[in-house]
Formats: structure tokens, C-alpha cells, sequence
């Protein structure tokens, strides 16, 4: 009788302790960071030549500098995205006052912090829909706000 | 001895937990879901207690409980549902006229303000109505957030039976708001780089543009005055850039400056009227 009770309680305890490894298995978690040159779209689509002279400067710029120096600029868009969409918005040259401008924004060495609204990775929210100089297409956002982009 | 005792206290449990199934078995009754109904509204846990109200029609034959849930409706956000539960108020009903209010209030959180103006106007309400002067209230409150032409002030307060100072800075303001003019940054930038941001307090911009433009256009002059012919003209090129840049950015920074101080307006506007509950008296359920 004794035998039988200690087999019994260590079948029961085996039988337990595998559903405890499913239970407490490993799990398959990735810690890499997504990829973000692949949100670069380096294809020359555009039919203006404007457009296409801007968009190989832009290439050059993320392939040569962009991608080997790493994800640094703190808006979203990021500086040279932002280029790239206000020219496509309005005209290479208010486009290109428009990235002038953002350039000396990104250049504040006073801080950016309770300027912008953030986007959930925490990058300043500052799209160029807002510099447009068009009342009805501006979107306002308080510094407080998180937006989902 | 000790059996006895043993025995009278297993009993004893099972007695209990026999009484305790009964109960239970009690629970889903519906005095039972209205109270418990009743309790998640005072917890201000209005969906569940919606749902619960609605859980046996027997509940929803109180006026009470209709009104409430449409004004749990109401403070969660769901404004249609809520116009649609005030509006099918029965006449017979304590909380007509106050569904009355309710509806109209329902309307006015949709931010529909034109339709807000037409219903008060086709509900017909009577001047003796109890309620006609928070309605009237509301509707003179919402030309405040449309773009149309506002009454003239003296008419305008006069409508309003308390916190007139308070709606009166509200009409100050959005009759001359505080814009920035988007010409004049662009003047003020033309003249010193900078002035145009700082005038749209944008003051960190404005000393960065003021310093950029001012160094680069430093080191064009001096690399021409040196013959560096093509540096000197590569920097010349980033002045013009940034210069122009700043004047542009001048201007659309009066935009978000004003774009701003819309949104600041209309969320005061609504601050003010959660904290005046829109007029309408509280009810302590």
C-alpha cells in the first residue's frame, strides 16, 4: 500500500511538473529595434523633374549619411522626410524655405521640450501641414498631447 | 464531547452555505440589478450601469431609470444615444422637461450648434417652460463657437442670469482675439532676421534664425572679402536660404500661433460649461 502512495504522489508530481514547463517555457521575445531605413522609400517614382532632382538628393543623403549615422533627428517627420513631403505638398522652392525653416528649429540648442506634441515613440510631432500657411489645413495639437501617428 | 462539537459545527456549515445559495440564487432578481444598477451610477460607472438598467425591461417601465440612463449616455460621450433616450421621454414623466434640456444639451456636445439653434427654436419651447431660460442660455453660449456674426454684447449678457463677467471676457475675446499678425512677422523678420518668431513668441527660434543667418552671412562677407570665391558664395547661398527660411517660417509660425489660440479659446469655452454643467441644474440622485 505504502509503494503504491509514493508512485501514485510521483506519477501526480511528474504529471504536474510538465504542465509547470509549459506553464513557465520560454517565450519567444524580440528585442530588435524595427528597421528604419526600411521606412525610406529610395525609388525615383516621380514624373517632375523637380521632384526626381529633390528625391535623388535625398537618396544621396540617407544612403551616405542618413543610414550610417543612425536615427538621430528628435521630429517626426524626421528633417529630410519633412523636405521631401513639403516639396511634394507645394513647390521645390516653398518647400525648400519650409526645410530652411525646420532646419533652424531642429537647431534650437534651447531645448524643444514643451514645444511640440510628441508621437508615441516620443519624437516631436511637427508635420509640414502645419507650415502651409493655409488656416484650414493647420491641425492643432497642444505641447501636452501624444499623437498617434 | 468533542464529536458532538465536531458535528454541530459541519452542520452548522452546511446550514449556512445552503442559506448563502439561496441568496445568491436572489441576486439577478431585478431589485437586485437595479440596485446594483443604481450603485455602479453613483460610482460614475456608466456603461456597466447602463447595461445592467437594461438588463429586464421591468427596469426600464421607471422614469427615473430611463433618465438616467440617458444621462449616463450623456457623460460618457455617446451623445446621439443620449438625444435619442431624452427625446423618447414620456410626456407623463417628471424628467420631461428636463429631458427637454437634456436633449437640447445633447445636440450642443455634438458640436452642432446649427442644428442646436434650429431644434430650440422648433421645440417650440413656452416662455413660462421652467427650463426655457437655460435653453435660451446655451443657445446664445454656442455663437461663441461658430463663426458667425455674435449678437451685440449689451443683448448677448443680458440673456445670461449669472456669471456674466466670466462670459463677457468670452465675448471680449472672441469678438478681437489675440491673433499675430502673419504681414508683420514677415516685416519684422525681413528687417532683423529672428523678430518676426519672437514676435509670435517663438523665442528660442527667433534668437537661433537671428544667430544663423547672422554667422553665415559674417562668413560669406569675410571669405569674399579673402577672394574665396566659391566658399564665399556656398555660404552666401545658406544666408539667403536661412534668411528666407526664417521669413517664411515667421509667417507660418503666426498661423499655428493663431490656430493655437483658437483651440485655447474653445477649450475654455468648454471647461466653462462642464463647470456650469451647460446650465442645467445638478441632480442629486
Amino acid at each position: 500500500m505504502k509503494f503504491f502512495l509514493i508512485i501514485f504522489l510521483l506519477a501526480i508530481a511528474k504529471v504536474f511538473a510538465q504542465t509547470d514547463w509549459v506553464k513557465w517555457g520560454k517565450a519567444n521575445y524580440s528585442y530588435e529595434l524595427p528597421n528604419y531605413i526600411e521606412r525610406n522609400n529610395y525609388s525615383l517614382d516621380e514624373k517632375n523633374w523637380e521632384r526626381n532632382l529633390l528625391k535623388v538628393t535625398a537618396d544621396a543623403y540617407w544612403i551616405f549619411i542618413s543610414d550610417v549615422d543612425g536615427d538621430n533627428c528628435s521630429f517626426n517627420p524626421t528633417c529630410s522626410h519633412f523636405f521631401v513631403q513639403s516639396v511634394k505638398m507645394t513647390n521645390i522652392f516653398q518647400g525648400t524655405l519650409m526645410f530652411f525653416d525646420r532646419f533652424t528649429r531642429d537647431s534650437d540648442i534651447f531645448g524643444k521640450v514643451g514645444m511640440y506634441p510628441r508621437v508615441k515613440d516620443g519624437h516631436f510631432y511637427d508635420p509640414p501641414s502645419l507650415y502651409l500657411l493655409d488656416k484650414n489645413k493647420i491641425n492643432y495639437f497642444p505641447p501636452s498631447a501624444v499623437v498617434n501617428n | 464531547m468533542r464529536y458532538f462539537i465536531f458535528f454541530c459545527l459541519f452542520f452548522n456549515s452546511l446550514s449556512l452555505a445552503q442559506e448563502a445559495l439561496t441568496n445568491h440564487s436572489n441576486l439577478f432578481s431585478p431589485t437586485n440589478v437595479r440596485k446594483f444598477a443604481d450603485y455602479l451610477f453613483t460610482q460614475r460607472d456608466y456603461l456597466r450601469a447602463i447595461e445592467e438598467y437594461q438588463r429586464y425591461p421591468s427596469i426600464l417601465e421607471n422614469d427615473t431609470v430611463n433618465f438616467k440612463i440617458g444621462f449616463a449616455y450623456s457623460e460618457i460621450g455617446h451623445n446621439q444615444q443620449a438625444a435619442e433616450q431624452f427625446l423618447n421621454t414620456s410626456s407623463k414623466s417628471i424628467f420631461f422637461d428636463l429631458s427637454k434640456l437634456e436633449y437640447l444639451k445633447s445636440i450642443f456636445k455634438e458640436n452642432n450648434f446649427e442644428k442646436y439653434r434650429y431644434t430650440f427654436e422648433n421645440l417650440k419651447l413656452k416662455e413660462n417652460y421652467i427650463y426655457f431660460q437655460k435653453a435660451k442660455e446655451l443657445f446664445y453660449f454656442s455663437y461663441l463657437f461658430s463663426d458667425e456674426c455674435l449678437p451685440p454684447k449689451v443683448k448677448f449678457l443680458e440673456t445670461f442670469s449669472s456669471n456674466q463677467n466670466e462670459i463677457s471676457k468670452f465675448y471680449d475675446w472672441k469678438t478681437d482675439p489675440p491673433y499675430k499678425s502673419a504681414l508683420t512677422a514677415v516685416i519684422l523678420s525681413s528687417i532683423i532676421p529672428g523678430a518676426g518668431k519672437i514676435y509670435t513668441e517663438k523665442y528660442a527660434d527667433g534668437i537661433i534664425a537671428f544667430l544663423a543667418t547672422g554667422i553665415l552671412g559674417y562668413i560669406s562677407y569675410t571669405d569674399f572679402k579673402a577672394a574665396h570665391r566659391f566658399r564665399a558664395w556656398v555660404f552666401s547661398a545658406l544666408t539667403a536660404g536661412f534668411y528666407g527660411g526664417n521669413i517664411y517660417g515667421s509667417a507660418a509660425s503666426a498661423f499655428i500661433f493663431n490656430a493655437k489660440i483658437k483651440f485655447d479659446f474653445i477649450e475654455s469655452l468648454k471647461n466653462f460649461l462642464e463647470k456650469n454643467n451647460y446650465f442645467i441644474p445638478k441632480i442629486n440622485f
